[in-house]
Formats: structure tokens, sequence, C-alpha cells
């Protein structure tokens, strides 16, 4: 069942899974950061308020689409359709279940090159958003995720690197099952430049600058409403999926656990980086863009570096290889 | 005092007499002499205009213009009076905004709501007002209300072609190729509130700010000469929603001033204690606004969720959550409940279990240190000449605090010193409402103690001794009272006729205004993202800017 086609398209782990995901890790933000807030969340709907998010989704469904008269109306409305496809791209990579074959859709020895790269287009087309809106706020929103995007992509790259460098294969399935308690703790600098640059290229706090809503309103997205909101906003969680589930492959062994590997020990694995970032979103004032430009270049990057050294070191007289 | 009286001396008078332990109050013959006398108080310390006060005497036939100058280091005052006619072209005095910075929108709100022209002021223009007002004064005595409502299609219209006019200025002015724009601020966005900041940005550099303001403009000094004394309270205290029972308190001591009654002085700690509560919730506000401008609303709840125990604490003893009417001339409106005292503990001891919280994760956090500290600071000299006032000017380490220089209620019995910070930098006028927070739980400690000490000798009665019979008529008379509300110095300039049952002016001053007034300055050279934090930092609340 796993292996046919039209089952991983739709159900897993296409469509209805990263339709599911988004509900959750709605849901779960929403009641996680309610709670640190000392409020309730969401409470009617459902058991809990789980059902909240899921209204909430078909009533910006339901919402018309206005396109503004000054904005570019091709570029404003094919943007929004093509981003949630290329976030989901990545998703064929990554191994999720040892019930597929090697765990992936496409097993391909250049596993982590299409990660990255994959990764690294989503910003530019958040930038063509906010340069389609013809909007002052949403083209100075372009712009912040375009600066965001050139200084945080670099360490990104660089702490991706770290794990095919060590194990010698660019196979996310390899490098999985090659990774082992000692070269876990090997790749633990890299596993936090890696989380500290993510949430640069995810936009979320203290990074949160290209959609800050004190400054520019809502960055690129102030001109989206309805469906095209919902499939820009649907493509932000699924890429928050798809970037903590490469960190896990890469740095924390993927789907396999302590005692079995399932797609569950993978979950749990995702769900402990979302609470990360949700607690330091609920403990973090924003940075300035000038601040963040500094920290990447003049302390991200020349660590990411040095993690490179400190790898091929490893490689060389821990390892012994 | 007696320098400033020589000074004061040397010009043409009708009289110079002590007012207040520290106010000079003189009367002068010819308007022509302001500048000079301006002059010569700069030179004996007097550098700062705390407010300028027209008020319209249509029986007389006269504009009295009152100045309020202040000398904020040794604490001395001068109140200056001048008639000036009431005919439009002839209602001219010289404007002291190049003398004293400080008087800038004061002048400006006083010219476009009484007509008085102030030559020589550097950008004289209709201010604070709707389009629909200008070059109709709506303070002055004659300016008909029900008639300007009548034509209400025709004022929307002057409010929009305003509106449009603007934008037609801007796509003329605008280079069309380049990075230059301007950028609206407010009064619809997320962080500002009811204000609008035009911004001239270069990309994300700021060239220059504008701000306008006006949209929450309720004329109160107006709403109040249409009540009787008590009902006066409840527009003052619609000043700002967020410390409450200060302006009450203001108002209050005004009105017992001119009518000569002295309160009990249970009455007195009362109104400690609700002023300090009001400070707290207001204080708390602040702090957590603070940092929701910054991006963090985690704090904001945090602190919304201690305000909310002393708002219980307000809600017990009047009723009412935000808008109290809990002060009243001749001292505060209900007895006091049943174990009040033990919720207000309470509530101090929430305050006190959340400190050490809010000081890990928020005010020392290291991110928003990058940010704030070293930013946008205030020297002592700005705060002497623009009057930065309360929390504002002490975090620049100017001793400043209208409850030790000029003691109303029940703060001469307190014991307090001034708190204060040293940089004047955006973290400095954060901090500085944490330590003030703790200076207010202090005060409130001792004056409860205070009241439990004199309810068990005898010496108060909770149940009576709340207030004292005010006369149905006021004697004619006026008063400056001034209180420090949780922004700032607050001063009430009360004029009242023979047999009065309603004020005929009150003059209200509110520290906001000058809070704004820097933001320009403030804010040039910066870049789009600081405009919250350094926005935030002045703690800025639009009810008392546009009252």
């Amino acid at each position: 069942m796993f292996d046919n086609i039209w089952f991983q398209i739709l159900v897993f782990p296409g469509l209805v899974f990263l339709l599911a995901w988004t509900f959750f890790v709605f849901y779960f933000a929403r009641k996680t950061l309610a709670y640190i807030h000392k409020r309730v969340g969401p409470h009617f709907n459902g058991p809990a308020g789980s059902l909240q998010t899921i209204y909430d989704i078909f009533k910006l469904l339901t919402k018309e689409n206005i396109t503004p008269k000054t904005a570019d109306p091709y570029l404003f409305n094919i943007i929004p359709l093509v981003t949630p496809i290329v976030a989901a791209l990545p998703v064929i990579l990554i191994p999720w279940t040892p019930l597929m074959h090697n765990g992936v859709v496409l097993d391909t020895n250049y596993g982590v090159l299409g990660l990255v790269v994959l990764i690294g287009v989503e910003p530019f087309l958040l930038f063509l958003t906010g340069f389609g809106s013809n909007n002052k706020y949403s083209f100075l929103g372009g712009m912040r995720v375009l600066a965001q995007m050139l200084s945080m992509e670099t360490p990104f790259f660089l702490a991706a690197l770290s794990p095919a460098i060590l194990f010698g294969t660019m196979n996310l399935h390899d490098i999985m099952y090659s990774n082992t308690w000692l070269t876990t703790l090997i790749l633990l600098p890299g596993a936090i430049i890696f989380i500290i640059a993510m949430l640069g290229i995810l936009e979320q706090p203290p990074f949160n600058i290209p959609e800050a809503e004190q400054e520019i309103v809502y960055g690129f997205y102030t001109e989206y409403s309805g469906t095209n909101y919902v499939l820009l906003k649907f493509a932000e969680f699924t890429e928050i999926l798809v970037v903590s589930a490469a960190a896990v492959t890469l740095f924390f062994g993927g789907y396999r656990g302590l005692f079995f590997d399932s797609f569950f020990c993978l979950f749990l694995k995702i769900v402990l980086i979302a609470i990360v970032m949700v607690a330091i979103r609920a403990s973090n004032p924003r940075l300035r863009l000038d601040q963040m430009l500094k920290f990447a270049w003049s302390w991200l990057v020349p660590l990411a570096v040095l993690n490179i050294v400190w790898i091929i070191f490893a490689k060389l007289y821990i390892l012994g290889a | 005092m007696e320098a400033i009286k020589n000074v004061l001396g040397k010009y043409e008078n009708e009289y110079i007499e002590d007012y207040k332990p520290t106010w000079v109050k003189a009367k002068f013959k010819n308007p022509k002499d302001l500048l000079n006398i301006v002059k010569d108080l700069k030179e004996v310390g007097v550098e700062t205009c705390s407010t300028v006060s027209p008020t319209d005497f249509i029986d007389e036939n006269k504009i009295e213009v009152n100045y309020f100058l202040e000398d904020l280091i040794n604490k001395k005052n001068v109140w200056l009076k001048f008639d000036l006619p009431r005919e439009l072209e002839e209602c001219k005095i010289d404007s002291i905004t190049p003398l004293m910075p400080s008087a800038d929108w004061h002048e400006l709100e006083a010219y476009s709501t009484y007509g008085v022209k102030f030559e020589g002021h550097p950008n004289l223009r209709y201010f604070l007002i709707s389009a629909d007002y200008f070059g109709k004064f709506p303070f002055r005595k004659d300016f008909d209300w029900k008639k300007h409502e009548e034509s209400l299609i025709q004022n929307i219209d002057d409010i929009t072609s305003e509106w449009l006019d603007e934008y037609e200025e801007n796509k003329k002015t605008l280079p069309k190729d380049g990075s230059e724009t301007v950028l609206h601020w407010g009064p619809t966005h997320p962080a500002s509130g009811p204000i609008r900041l035009v911004v001239g940005v270069d990309g994300e550099n700021i060239k220059w700010v504008d701000p306008d303001i006006g949209y929450v403009w309720r004329a109160l000094e107006h709403l109040v000469e249409r009540k009787d004394f008590v009902g006066a309270i409840t527009s003052v205290e619609r000043i700002c929603f967020m410390d409450n029972p200060n302006p009450m308190i203001c108002y209050s001591e005004a009105v017992e001033e001119i009518a000569g009654k002295e309160i009990t002085r249970f009455a007195k700690l009362m109104r400690v204690l609700l002023g300090e509560i009001g400070r707290c919730a207001s204080h708390l506000i602040s702090m957590g606004g603070f940092f929701g401008n910054a991006g963090l609303h985690t704090f904001v709840m945090w602190t919304m969720d201690i305000r909310e125990y002393f708002l219980d604490v307000l809600e017990d003893y009047s009723g009412a959550r935000i808008a109290t009417a809990s002060v009243e001339p001749g001292g505060v409106r209900y007895p006091m409940p049943d174990n009040w005292l033990e919720t207000l503990e309470k509530a101090i001891k929430k305050y006190e279990d959340t400190v050490p919280d809010m000081l890990d994760i928020f005010i020392n956090n290291p991110l928003m240190k990058t940010r704030a500290i070293n930013t946008a600071k205030i020297s002592r000299e700005d705060v002497i000449t623009n009057y930065m006032a309360g929390p504002i000017a002490r975090a620049s380490g100017v001793k400043l605090d209208v409850r030790i220089d000029e003691p109303y209620a029940g703060y001469d019995e307190i014991e307090m010193d001034y708190v204060t910070c040293e940089n004047g930098d955006v973290y400095d006028r954060l901090y500085i409402f944490f330590k003030e927070l703790n200076q207010s739980m202090d005060i409130m400690k001792q004056a409860i103690a205070k009241i439990k000490e004199g309810i068990e000798k005898g010496e108060m009665n909770p149940k009576k001794d709340h207030l004292v019979r005010m006369p149905r008529r006021m004697p004619a008379g006026e008063a400056v009272t001034r209180v420090e509300w949780a922004r700032g110095e607050m001063l009430m300039h009360l004029v009242t006729g023979e047999k009065a049952t309603s004020p005929y002016r009150l003059k209200l001053k509110a520290p906001s205004v000058n809070h704004t007034m820097v933001l320009d300055s403030l804010l040039r050279g910066k870049t789009l993202s600081d405009i919250p934090l350094i926005y935030g930092s002045m703690h800025i609340c639009q009810g008392d800017l546009d009252r």
C-alpha cells in the first residue's frame, strides 16, 4: 500500500498527511502558546477546541479573494498556487516510515542536495508575492525576505553538509542509519547551527522580520485574503514540517527509535523541535534587520565553517576513516 | 523665588503674588513684554514651559492667556497671565517656542481651539482638531456646537478632502523613481493605537516623522463645562483608561482648593491608594505593551494577568474596573468596603510572586537588551528643553516627581524617594517602570498600614469619613493643581465663575503631548524596525494626547 504511487501522492506522505499536519501544528502552536501566555486558547469547538483550526481554515476558504487594483494579477494569484507545491516537493526525499522501500518515495543518492535546494527556493517565491502585491508594506516585506534568505541560507547549507561529509554519502536513508550516539554528539554543533538558521529560513521569532506586524503590517502577506492566504499559510506549515523533518533526519536519526523504528518516532522528534520553536517564540522579541544580518554573517557563517573543519577533524581522528 | 520675583517686578504688572509653596503668579498689562520676561526667566533657571492655557472671558470681551513655566531642577514654577482682545485679528501674542521648544504643540493647540495667534511660531498650523473645525475655534464660548453638527455631510467632506489633498501633494513632491516614499504608521496599525505617524522613508531608513494626532479628540475640556462639578469627573477620568483615578484626584484637588475645603485624612490616604492602584494598572500595561511592540506577546499577557488583580480591587471599591468614577470633590466617592485592604494585599502579593520570573525571562532578556540598550537616548538637557515628564525624565536621571516636589493627597505622610535610571535609553525607559512598580507597592503598603492603624485607634471611620460636604455653588476663583500621573505630570487649570454650578474652564495638560513631540528627533536616521520599539518606550497614550 505504502509503495503505491497514488497512495503516496494523495494520502501519505502527500496531500492528506500534509493537510492533517497543517491542522495539527496550527492547533498545537495555538494551544502551547496559550498555555505559556496563561490563556486558554481554542476551547469551544470540538474536544479541547481541536476543531477550531479546521473551522478557521474553511472560513478562510469561503471568503472572497481580493486582488488589489494596483497588483499584478497574474503574479499575485499564481504564486500562492506554486508556493505550496514547491514547499511540498521535498517530502518525497525524506524517509518517513520503514513501511516504504528504503523509507522514501524517491530513493536517490543526492537526497541532501535536493533537500537544501528545494528548501532554498521557497523564500524567493515569498519575495515574489511581495513584489506582485505592489504595496509598500508587501514590497518591504519581500525585500526583507530576500536579505534574510541570503544571509541565513549560507549557514543552513553548510550545516546540512556536515552529516554528508561525516558519513561520506548524500543518501538520506544511509545517513539516518549511519547515525550512532557518538556521531550524534559529533554532529551536535552542526545541529544547533542548523536549527538557528532554520528559524531564520522559516521566519520564526526572533527572526520573524519579514512579517513584522508592528513594523510593516504583515509583510508580504498584507494584501492576501481568502483562499490565497490559506494556500500561503499551508505552504508555510508544510515548510515547517519539511525543515524540521530534515533536521531530525540529518542529525537525530530520523524515524529510528530506541526500541522500534516507526513513523511515530520521527513525529515525536518533530514535535520536540516544534516545542523548542514555540518556547523561543514565547520568550524572545524580534531582532532588527541589521542585527540579524550582523549575527548571521559575523557569527553564524564563521561558526558553520568552523563546524565543517571540526567534522573533517572528527572524521579523520575520532572515527578514524 | 526672590530672583524670579525680581525679574517679574521689572515689567508693568497688575500683581505678583505667591501661590502655593512652589508657584509665583503674576499678571502683566502689556502682552508685548512676554518675550523679554521669558528671556529673563530663562536666565534665572526657568527653562521649561508646561503648557499654555487661554481662557475665554466673553463678558469682559477678553481672552486671558496663562503660561505655566517650570524650573525642573530647583522646583520653582511661574504662572504668567496676559489679557488679549477677543477679536480674531487682534488676538495675537509672541510665540515662546523659539525660546522654549516645549511650548510648541501647546501653542498650536491654543491656536486651533481659541484662535490665539502666536507670532513667530516656526510652523503655526491647525492641529489636533479635525478639518471641519478649521478656522472655527471650537473652545471659544460663542462657538455653536449644535449648529456645527447640523452640517454633518459638509463636515465629512471637509475631512475627506483634507486627506485627498495630502495624497495629491505626496504624488507631486515624491520622486517618481528611487526608493523614497511615505509610509503611514497608523491609525489602524497593529502597534500604533489611534495616532498616525507619517513616516518619510528611503528604503528602510527614516528621513522624517510627522505625527498626526487628533483621532480620539473628544473635546473633553469643553465637555467638562457642560457638566456640574461632580459630573465633570466622568469627563476627566476619560483622559486615558489606563490610569483612571489620578486625573480625578487632580481635578478634585482643584475644586477643593477653590471651595476652600479640607478633606479628611482617611480620604487623603484612600486617594493615595487609589492613585497607586491606577499607576500599577497603567505601568503593567505599559511594560507589557513595550514588549508587544517588539513582537513578543507573552509578557503583555502576564502583566494583564497581574493587572486583573488590581482591577478586582477597583471593582470591589466602585463597581467598575476601568472607568471607576471613584474620586470626587470632597474626598473619595464610596466608603471603604469590608475586607477591601485584604483584596489589595492579595494583588500586591500576586505581583511580588511574579517578579522573579519577570526579571529572568523578560526584563533581562538578552535579545531585548541588544535592541534597546543605547538606542534613542534622551539626555538631561533634552528632558529640560522638551519637558519629558515623569518616568521618561526619571529614566534620564532627572529627579522629577510631583508626589515629592509638591505633595498632594496623603503623599506628605509617605516616605519615598526619587527612583531614577542613568542612561535614558530605551532599556532604561522600560526598566524605570519596573522600579516604579516596586516603589508603588511600597507606598501602598505604607498607606495600608496607616489606614489600619487609624481605624484601630478610632481616628478614622471607613464608613463615614470618605466624603466631606462640598458647597452646592462655588465661589469665583481659579486653581492650578498637579499630580504625578502614571506617565508624568498632569496639570489642571480650573476657572470658576461667581456662584457657579459648573466649571467655567478646565485646562487639562497631559504629558503624552511632549512625548509625541520629540518622536521626530528620536526617530530620524533610524530604521523602520525602530519605530515600534522607540514609540513603545515613550509609553504614549492617545487618550491623553488628544483629550
